[in-house]
């Protein structure tokens, strides 16, 4: 049980954050329709949380709520490329891609998972993780093509972002068990899965992707060891919910 | 490097006596036309425009501005440019009588899609499909095969070719639209929870 808590925490956290890291872009996208288009998929990611926090629910845990709101850094599983501040479009499209590639991938792994309430979930937002995709790959590929600018600028993010992608794959102490027991196929696998997913697409732009040999990942975030940039998110985001935690919206 | 803010680019460039040139188009997205299909089985209906840099992009970008609440079973958009439109007529005059057999024709057919204006400030609705080589000749075929006892206003004709269609793996996108009461404001009941806190407060 141990080993599908900490599976189901990692993903829940991941969505929640870079959920809510996305949507600070409300309101000052860089077209309208992109602005609309990017919170849509922010307010998905939330909505994905939420559904596996009600998983964990069932499984004994405190209310979706309560976990969302009411932990502190350290108690959170997400990898670090999901807290780090958004900076400038470029950055947080090349995080969009490389962190909804490795989840669409993830979820399709999950359909086939021996745990029914995760494998439902992972089915039933198929179309959802299909749609971030097909709007991550088109931004990439028409940017990554486009003029000296957006190319310069979506290299330099993919060189900087990189290395943090890759601890979306560092392993937990469960990897072992999640495999025997066919719930999950494991970072490993995924971490496979994903670079040639990341390549195919990158190899269709003038963009160009290092030797995965000298990226170094950037891990600690699945074990409760963030950046300073968690703390004052989680600050922000459960304001409200802190003032009055039994409030009914 | 060239700046990508409009601001910068747009600003005259220092020139020379007698050099006098055409003023250059401005660089700006195009719009592509937005078709939504709301249920199995209806007609797709025109939604509105969004502005993108190509085809694909306008997809994209249309399924959330357009499709982002209610339901949605498919939605597909073309290049503005690519929408043939008839004359326009009101009353109790039907278009189709401004619409006569073209001259001149080739024999290179293609498909084109058509739509009705049933009501002024309406939407257009997709009412079937025919071949012809021209918008004109396709307006005249149309007039023929859907021209019944209803009163139209106005006829579109787009090329199938050059319509971006959303394909049947495609059809999952809007899988978990319904369930997504939080996008719908009244779901909130935001007036029956006022009345109850201004009962409380009396």
């Amino acid at each position: 049980m141990d080993a599908i808590k900490e599976l189901l925490y990692k993903i829940a956290d991941d969505q929640l954050i870079l959920g809510h890291r996305n949507s600070e872009w409300t309101g000052f996208g860089p077209l309208l329709e992109e602005d609309i288009a990017f919170s849509s998929m922010a307010q998905d990611k939330v909505g994905q949380s939420y559904a596996l926090y009600q998983i964990l629910q069932q499984l004994g845990e405190q209310a979706p709520d309560t976990v969302a709101f009411m932990r502190n850094a350290n108690q959170f599983h997400n990898c670090i490329l999901v807290e780090l501040p958004n900076g400038e479009y470029d950055f947080s499209l090349i995080r969009h891609f490389l962190f909804d590639t490795a989840e669409a991938l993830r979820f399709e792994m999950l359909a086939q998972s021996s745990f029914q309430p995760l494998a439902e979930l992972a089915r039933k937002i198929k179309g959802e993780l299909l749609y971030h995709t097909l709007h991550a790959n088109t931004f990439i590929k028409k940017l990554g093509t486009a003029t000296e600018e957006s190319i310069t600028r979506l290299q330099q993010s993919l060189e900087f972002t990189l290395p943090y992608a890759l601890g979306i794959f560092e392993e937990s102490p469960f990897e072992g068990e999640l495999i025997d027991k066919g719930i999950f196929e494991g970072e490993k696998v995924l971490k496979e899965k994903w670079i040639l997913k990341v390549e195919a697409v990158i190899q269709q732009t003038n963009l160009h992707l290092p030797d995965w040999h000298i990226v170094t990942p950037v891990t600690g975030g699945r074990n409760g060891q963030h950046t300073e940039h968690l703390q004052p998110l989680l600050d922000e985001m459960s304001e409200v919910f802190r003032i009055d935690p039994a409030a009914e919206w | 490097m060239k700046s990508l803010d409009p601001r910068v680019n747009r600003l005259p460039v220092v020139g020379t006596a007698g050099n006098i040139i055409p003023k250059a188009a401005l660089d700006q997205f195009g719009t592509f036309e937005v078709f939504v299909q709301p249920k199995e089985g209806k007609p797709f209906q025109h939604e509105g425009a969004v502005h993108a840099p190509d085809l694909e992009m306008a997809y994209v970008l249309a399924k959330e501005t357009f499709t982002r609440r209610f339901t949605c079973t498919s939605l597909y958009v073309t290049d503005t440019r690519d929408v043939h439109i008839s004359p326009t007529t009101e009353g109790s005059q039907n278009v189709y009588t401004l619409i006569e057999e073209p001259v001149t024709q080739n024999n290179t057919k293609s498909s084109f899609e058509i739509y009705h204006l049933l009501k002024r400030g309406k939407q257009h609705q997709h009412i079937g499909t025919v071949e012809a080589s021209t918008p004109e000749e396709a307006m005249f075929i149309a007039k023929q095969q859907f021209n019944n006892d209803k009163m139209v206003y106005n006829v579109w004709a787009i090329r199938t070719s050059t319509i971006r269609f959303t394909t049947p793996e495609e059809k999952d996108l809007w899988n978990t639209l319904p369930e997504k009461k939080f996008r719908d404001a009244s779901d909130y009941k935001g007036g029956d929870k006022l009345k109850l806190f201004l009962e409380r407060q009396s």
